[in-house]
């Protein structure tokens, strides 16, 4: 598929750069501790752990930016799911998580697509009114539940060394490589980010593939929220607000055509390495808090820079 | 430009090309082209699309720079690396889209590169409007006011706005793409008396068009160019049209229209509307199309057509009227159910870059973009039907693609035009509806299309065809319709169907009133 090869390009830079961050980070702990810490299958393991988070979120903000649109309400998605999950307890928590998201996807692909609002402003809106809900429902403090067993096994637990959250964002992203590469609604996506208007009058029902993006973005959102709860053995208010920016960057760094259109799944997954990464290995090397910001921000543009210097023009 | 008017131009120069190659991944736009333009002369470019005309343009004013070959100007050999450069050596382009911005004000898109400054470095306003009002009085528009918006202005306005423009930037060569498909009346004249005033100057003037009265009127030297290569410069009246033309194609311009077969019953109904109604653009139409019918569609530009082809297929809300396919009444509120296979519509859309086309998608999956429903087992891409599919339309339609995941931005018109009508093949549509589909495509795949459009009917299909050009019309449609005003005026066909009665349908007269001068 051109639209895949095309985009190998990125996927090949941000794989070396992974490889770039350990060995810096290395060459720096060899020299200080004595040791090669980023090396060991131990940190490599936690480092997936931590990542899986992340790299779920993005992989649902990867569906809504193929299309060209964005979806900002994921923060208190991600909250007001694992919240809810932690509140109610049990299955039926879970339930409702998932439900939060169906809710929220479906609220969201509606407003998009039938309204016509654009993505930007209108799911900025829909992460105002969870975050307002949330606060009515919790009385502005954090609840007291705990995370139920499901979500501690979902974040928490390991099976033979391996995280089950690496797990569950490996069967999220096979099951959207799957949709993405094998499925109509797949093409429609693609078709959709790059002429809407040429995807609609060949008879693709438009409307209904962006409500269906939208859903899986926030479907991702909740499993995340599920599986971060689990991690940290509570939910509370604040906990998806790291993750907007960092799940845009990481389907962006990964090649994905902020304006939609093209973008390979694999590469999304690499962008929330390269984050994760590098994140953990700045602040091993004990790097001041701001010009940690200063060098993750630098590495975003500096990466993209390199992308669009060799992307195919579109005519 | 510091006397804030327009100096007179340096003086022509001779333009001397030669051997120049030029290629684009593997296809050669241009193949070891020699081409000289004299200074005092008025030089056509003629050729197909895809002839290598508008990379001989972009070679000369520094948009790309050739592979191999030489360039000299007024004898010094010269080498663009930007479009900067050439202005700088006076090498001043108009293209055919216009290029000025619309929410501007004239004289500030006439001096939009070099505006005039004041002491202090800020613009000087004053002295920008002197200038525009000269060079607008250069090219007999005095009656535009340089404050005026560009979007304010009509077309035909803004064109010459354009050519002022390049006149302040003081060209040697002048190059015209297509510059003047957008004026009417007595602003061609306009344009003829300067362009042949320029020349006078000695200026060297390139000119592109496709309109042969234009070129008869204008041009003393012409050249054709052909699948990427010169084939013969000449002077004017060395050739006549029909030798040109065959020059262009390359082979004998005859039989460009299938013939159209006799019918000794009327066919059977496939597509009726009743009472179509969308206000303002459609009123109360009425119309049929029967099996293995080409239906034209006519009038001039902006009468309802496309307003009705988009309400047959169900892209308009609120359309009064019904529809009925086969005799049975449908309901079709989007392409989505206008495809199905009950109602088996297709529309070929007017522009195809943003209706037709995903640009950077792939050819193949552009092609199975509208059929994909039907090559999907279990929710999943039967993807080994698909591709034996992409492999029978690509045969069938002879698009010409040596990848097919290769973007389809990277096809030239015709054959994006084709891969456009393979899309809508591939869904079986028993009724094709067409918007201009031949417009901007080169006349070799034209024909490939009006043969197509006739063997499709003869397999049966109910085809309704709007298109601009009354030779279309004539040639390729057993009955036509011209719109008026929203409403079909007229019906002809037969020994009916003549230029001077699409003509006058279109202006909504009866035959023998037809005003000098409206027929060009």
């Amino acid at each position: 598929m051109s639209l895949v090869s095309k985009i190998d390009k990125p996927i090949l830079i941000g794989l070396g750069f992974i490889v770039l961050i350990l060995a810096v980070g290395t060459v720096y702990t060899l020299s200080t501790q004595g040791t090669a810490v980023f090396l060991s299958p131990n940190y490599l393991m936690q480092q997936l752990h931590v990542g899986a988070f992340l790299g779920i979120t993005a992989a649902g903000m990867m569906m809504v930016i193929l299309l060209g649109h964005i979806d900002l309400s994921v923060p208190w998605t991600l909250a007001a799911g694992a919240m809810l999950a932690t509140a109610i307890g049990g299955p039926l928590g879970a339930l409702t998580c998932i439900g939060v998201g169906l809710t929220v996807g479906l609220v969201n692909g509606l407003g998009v697509a039938f309204l016509r609002v654009p993505s930007m402003i209108f799911t900025l809106g829909v992460n105002t009114v969870l975050l307002g809900l949330m606060v009515m429902l919790t009385g502005g403090h954090a609840p007291q539940s705990a995370a139920t067993d499901l979500m501690l096994f979902l974040g928490r637990d390991r099976t033979l060394g391996i995280p089950h959250s690496v797990i569950v964002w490996a069967l999220v992203s096979l099951t959207l490589v799957f949709v993405l590469t094998r499925t109509p609604l797949g093409r429609y996506m693609y078709a959709i980010g790059n002429q809407e208007a040429a995807a609609y009058l060949s008879g693709v029902r438009t409307r209904l593939v962006i409500v269906a993006a939208f859903v899986m973005c926030s479907l991702c959102a909740v499993i995340a929220g599920l599986a971060l709860g689990g991690y940290s053995a509570r939910a509370y208010q604040a906990m998806g607000d790291a993750y907007l920016l960092p799940s845009i960057a990481a389907v962006v760094l990964g090649g994905t055509n902020i304006l939609g259109g093209q973008g390979r799944y694999a590469g999304t997954v690499v962008g929330a390495l390269i984050i994760v990464l590098l994140q953990s290995v700045l602040s091993v090397m004990q790097m001041e808090e701001a010009f940690r910001q200063v060098i993750y921000g630098a590495v975003i543009i500096g990466m993209l820079l390199i992308y669009s210097r060799g992307r195919i023009v579109n005519a | 430009m510091l006397d804030g008017g327009p100096a007179a131009p340096v003086g022509g120069a001779d333009l001397v090309m030669r051997g120049i190659s030029k290629s684009y991944g593997g296809v050669h736009a241009l193949s070891d082209v020699d081409f000289a333009s004299r200074a005092g002369s008025i030089h056509a470019v003629l050729g197909e699309n895809g002839a290598g005309k508008s990379t001989l343009i972009k070679i000369i004013s520094g948009v790309v720079q050739p592979d191999r070959g030489t360039m000299s100007l007024g004898g010094n050999p010269v080498r663009f690396a930007s479009p900067l450069e050439a202005n700088a050596a006076g090498i001043v382009c108009i293209f055919q889209e216009l290029s000025l911005m619309p929410d501007l004000s004239v004289a500030d898109n006439i001096a939009i590169t070099d505006p005039p400054r004041t002491r202090l470095g800020l613009i000087d306003g004053r002295a920008q409007r002197r200038q525009a009002e000269a060079l607008l009085a250069r090219v007999g528009c005095e009656d535009i006011d340089p404050r005026e918006r560009v979007r304010d202005l009509p077309l035909s306005r803004r064109q010459m706005v354009e050519i002022a423009k390049a006149l302040g930037r003081h060209p040697r060569i002048l190059i015209l793409d297509e510059a003047t498909s957008a004026l009417t009346g007595s602003d061609v004249e306009k344009v003829y008396a300067i362009l042949h005033q320029l020349r006078d100057e000695g200026l060297s003037l390139l000119y592109i068009s496709h309109r042969m009265h234009e070129i008869e009127e204008l041009a003393d030297t012409c050249s054709v160019f052909r699948n990427g290569r010169h084939i013969e410069t000449f002077k004017k009246g060395d050739h006549s049209d029909d030798e040109i033309v065959q020059l262009m194609i390359g082979r004998d311009w005859s039989n460009v229209f299938p013939p159209k077969p006799a019918r000794t019953s009327p066919p059977e109904p496939v597509l009726t509307a009743r009472g179509l109604t969308w206000p303002p653009a459609l009123r109360d139409i009425s119309l049929s199309v029967g099996r293995g019918e080409i239906v034209g569609v006519g009038g001039l530009d902006g009468q309802g057509q496309r307003e009705l082809l988009l309400a047959l297929f169900g892209v308009l809300r609120g359309v009064a009227g019904t529809v009925s396919i086969g005799g049975k009444p449908v309901k079709i509120h989007s392409p989505a159910s206008a495809k199905s296979p009950e109602i088996g519509m297709a529309l070929i859309p007017e522009d195809r870059k943003t209706e037709g086309l995903m640009l950077p998608m792939g050819v193949a999956d552009n092609i199975t973009m509208a059929a994909l429903p039907w090559l999907t087992k279990h929710l999943v891409v039967d993807r080994s039907a698909e591709a034996e599919k992409i492999k029978e339309m690509v045969a069938r339609m002879q698009i010409k693609v040596s990848d097919l995941d290769a973007p389809v931005a990277t096809l030239s018109g015709g054959n994006q035009q084709k891969v456009v009508i393979a899309k809508w093949l591939l869904t079986g549509a028993r009724i094709i509806l067409l918007n201009d589909p031949t417009r901007g495509i080169d006349v070799g795949t034209k024909q490939e299309i009006y043969q197509l459009l006739r063997s499709l009917a003869a397999e049966g299909a109910a085809i309704l065809f709007y298109t601009t050009d009354y030779d279309e019309l004539i040639g390729c449609c057993d009955r036509v319709l011209i719109f008026y005003d929203g409403r079909v005026v007229r019906e002809l066909s037969g020994e009916s169907l003549t230029e001077t009665n699409i003509i006058a349908s279109s202006l909504n007269l009866q035959p023998g009133e037809i005003p000098t001068g409206a027929v060009q």
